[in-house]
């Protein structure tokens, strides 16, 4: 069997083809020899035969060997055929290439701060959020159970981000990847928004895009807090979330962020009835979530002073942080099935969110 | 910097070498001088790292030194 190896830093900084190597036709074999090379997250992979990569190729009009994007930490260059490559590692369907080219040339944005997202100790992920018509095209789960498991689309996608992000970005865990703990989302992270059940604009109308374009959204998580509240009353509920996001040892609060709320529909539907749109959401939760300098450590308080004196002028014990610099830095999506459950997406702090329309020339 | 003909090193912990030296190589700069001191500093007093920093100073002058603009 031929397969294609899946990137190989500084070897592929440029636009070179990926080279062909043989191997015995036999999957756990093929396996073995990924694990060796540390060229696959943990898991077994769908070897990346000529044949796969080119009929995964055939579902974009880019060239082969076009240049996404350098990525960081070790600025392996991108093609659109290495993307290729670990998609067909991940399980990916072909159609799901060009939504995969789009997240690509998203976390290179420099507002996304990859370089520190990825060779950092901090456990942050790569949350993909898809919007648009894309969604249901490519069945992308946005309801029950959006970010565990079950979605085909959901698990590939993001895995083959996490692959592209290690395999050409070079962020091996204990060499450029410094990640202290990590965490599960480093393995796949995706998930639509359920646009049907979300009271306000989706996220890409929000974010300046037509209601009928497909977009991906990245987000720098730290990871997932759930909220389950039968509360029934808008602002108590505002309330309550705004006090789960209030945690000391925070990168937000030291830095500014920019927190993110997954919103069940029940609760979105709660909020809505009391005649909150997204911006009063954005606007009172930033407001209830504001905490005392005194709650951090005095360490992480001298941080908070370096990071953010500009900002706010002197802090002292007494001084309210806000979470993020303006309200409009909290990040909502409506997302999940029927429950009581909201989820607090914290985040890695020195990151903005970007969003790529995805287009039918990618 | 050193790519703009600024003298450069860097100065990293033994926890981040690996980093240190990987980015370096991958940013076309593999043989940028590296000092590498002790991980982690979290318990140490200003004192000890006044020490640590005193220990090391020479070595990182003759760093400086040794890279020298690009």
């Amino acid at each position: 069997m031929s397969a294609i190896p899946s990137g190989a830093v500084n070897v592929l900084a440029g636009d070179e083809r990926a080279a062909q190597i043989e191997a015995p036709d036999d999957l756990d074999a093929i396996n073995k020899l990924y694990r060796e090379r540390r060229w696959s997250d943990g898991l077994p992979v769908v070897p990346p035969t000529a044949a796969r990569v080119d009929r995964m190729l055939r579902c974009t009009r880019r060239a082969r060997d076009e240049i996404v994007a350098k990525v960081a930490p070790g600025f392996g260059a991108a093609t659109i055929e290495r993307i290729a490559i670990n998609a067909v590692l991940a399980g990916c369907d072909a159609e799901y290439l060009p939504l995969l080219i789009a997240a690509v040339d998203a976390v290179a944005a420099p507002e996304f701060n990859l370089q520190g997202i990825q060779a950092t100790t901090n456990p942050v992920a790569i949350w993909i959020i898809v919007n648009g018509p894309v969604a249901r095209r490519l069945e992308i789960n946005g309801t029950f159970n959006c970010i565990g498991e079950g979605a085909w689309a959901n698990a590939t996608i993001g895995r083959a981000l996490r692959l592209i992000l290690r395999n050409v970005g070079g962020a091996l865990p204990g060499d450029m990847d410094r990640a202290t703990q990590g965490s599960p989302g480093k393995y796949t992270f995706c998930c639509a928004e359920n646009e049907d059940a979300n009271p306000w604009q989706p996220l890409h109308v929000e974010r300046g895009f037509a209601p009928g374009c497909s977009t991906v959204t990245v987000v720098g998580a730290e990871g997932t807090m759930n909220m389950n509240s039968h509360c029934k009353d808008g602002p108590e509920l505002l309330r309550v979330i705004a006090d789960t996001m209030i945690h000391p040892p925070s990168n937000e609060y030291t830095h500014g962020g920019e927190p993110w709320i997954m919103i069940g529909p029940e609760h979105a539907e709660i909020l809505q009835h009391a005649g909150l749109s997204k911006a009063d959401v954005k606007q009172n939760l930033w407001e209830l979530s504001k905490m005392p300098a005194r709650c951090q450590s005095a360490k992480d308080l001298a941080r908070t002073r370096d990071s953010r004196t500009q900002e706010l002028g002197d802090i002292g014990p007494d001084t309210l942080l806000p979470i993020s610099q303006r309200p409009e830095d909290i990040g909502i999506i409506v997302a999940g099935g029927p429950g009581t459950h909201s989820v607090y997406v914290p985040c890695f702090g020195n990151s903005y969110a970007v969003t790529r329309e995805i287009t039918a020339a990618e | 910097m050193a790519k703009r003909g600024i003298t450069a090193l860097t100065i990293c912990s033994t926890a981040f070498i690996t980093l240190g030296r990987a980015q370096a190589s991958a940013l076309g700069r593999p043989n940028l001088p590296i000092a590498v001191i002790a991980h982690p500093f979290g318990l140490r007093s200003r004192d000890e790292v006044r020490q640590m920093a005193e220990t090391c100073v020479d070595d990182v002058a003759n760093l400086v030194s040794k890279g020298g603009p690009a």
